[in-house]
């Protein structure tokens, strides 16, 4: 059965994605984050932009396409993400 | 006498006790709101505070009646409404995170079923207020097995133990109103939901020291 996944799951998927798949320190690109993220071009693109907008993504102008990394404050959300993600399924409620 | 004025303080120590043991429970969901923006924390925080003063304000009324705190006595009337009202609302607002949760997935909770239930009508406000505890917390026991059939964790099967218990106690509670002279009664009901609360502050002492141990913060 497809599991359904919060907004502030699908935000640290994609968090999640941009941190691990930068292994060359020059960022990941948005056909990455769609592919991971599985979600829908459109969809993705207002994501990207309010997660750029909010400080957790940065985006990198590359010469064919934008290409984004993780921020500071990126990495710091995902942690606490992580830590309190395991905390609310101990009382049975997903973040 | 002496006996029955011995319970009544056990049962004060532990309200308060139960208190503690929420506000900390609130007090970890709220950094996680402070830290992640969850609606879902901010709900289970809202939930344990209410529990807490609930709890807090029931502790204060056994002070007054066992004459430690003289003062309160004469507002005893007021002061057990409005423990009950702050507790029941705690318990709603548990229920409701379960509720927006089932809502949310787009499944029907099984639980919700036992909300037509609620329409029992009683002659005093006190033993609605306990009737409607008892029904959220029942609802939050389902809710929490079934994430328990999801994600397989023994913490969640945890804090579905520890809400049975408090449900259990709830219930109890709900039988001392029917059967007021029975002190037995009144300590189990108390203790009941101390252990449910006990067992529900084990995910908060693990995630406490595992932050610690981790270093993650």
């Amino acid at each position: 059965m497809a599991q359904y996944r919060t907004q502030m799951r699908i935000i640290a998927d994609v968090l999640s994605t941009a941190k691990e798949m930068n292994v060359e320190g020059n960022g990941v690109g948005i056909t990455t984050l769609l592919r991971k993220g599985n979600m829908s071009y459109s969809r993705m693109t207002k994501l990207i932009s309010e997660l750029v907008g909010s400080g957790l993504l940065v985006e990198l102008s590359g010469e064919k396409a934008s290409r984004y990394m993780i921020s500071e404050k990126g990495i710091r959300f995902l942690a606490a993400y992580r830590n309190f993600e395991d905390f609310a399924q101990s009382f049975g409620l997903r973040l | 006498m002496a006996a029955a004025g011995n319970v009544a303080l056990i049962g004060d120590v532990l309200q308060f006790i139960g208190a503690f043991v929420s506000f900390s429970i609130a007090y970890v969901a709220y950094r996680g709101v402070r830290e992640t923006q969850s609606s879902t924390l901010l709900r289970l925080a809202t939930a344990f505070a209410f529990l807490g003063f609930g709890f807090l304000m029931e502790g204060l009324v056994g002070l007054g009646t066992v004459d430690l705190l003289p003062g309160i006595a004469a507002l005893t009337t007021s002061f057990v409404i409005a423990g009950l009202f702050l507790e029941t609302t705690g318990y709603f607002f548990l229920a409701f995170s379960h509720a927006v949760d089932v809502l949310l997935a787009k499944r029907l909770g099984l639980a919700l079923l036992v909300f037509p239930m609620l329409t029992l009508t009683m002659g005093q406000l006190t033993d609605v207020l306990t009737i409607l505890s008892f029904y959220f917390v029942l609802y939050g026991v389902v809710e929490t097995l079934y994430a328990y059939a999801r994600n397989r964790k023994p913490d969640t099967l945890l804090i579905a133990g520890g809400l049975a218990f408090i449900a259990a106690g709830t219930f109890l509670q709900w039988l001392s109103i029917i059967y007021p002279p029975v002190n037995v009664i009144s300590l189990l009901q108390i203790l009941s939901k101390e252990i449910g609360l006990m067992m529900l502050f084990i995910p908060v002492l693990q995630f406490s020291l595992g932050r610690k141990w981790n270093g993650t913060v």
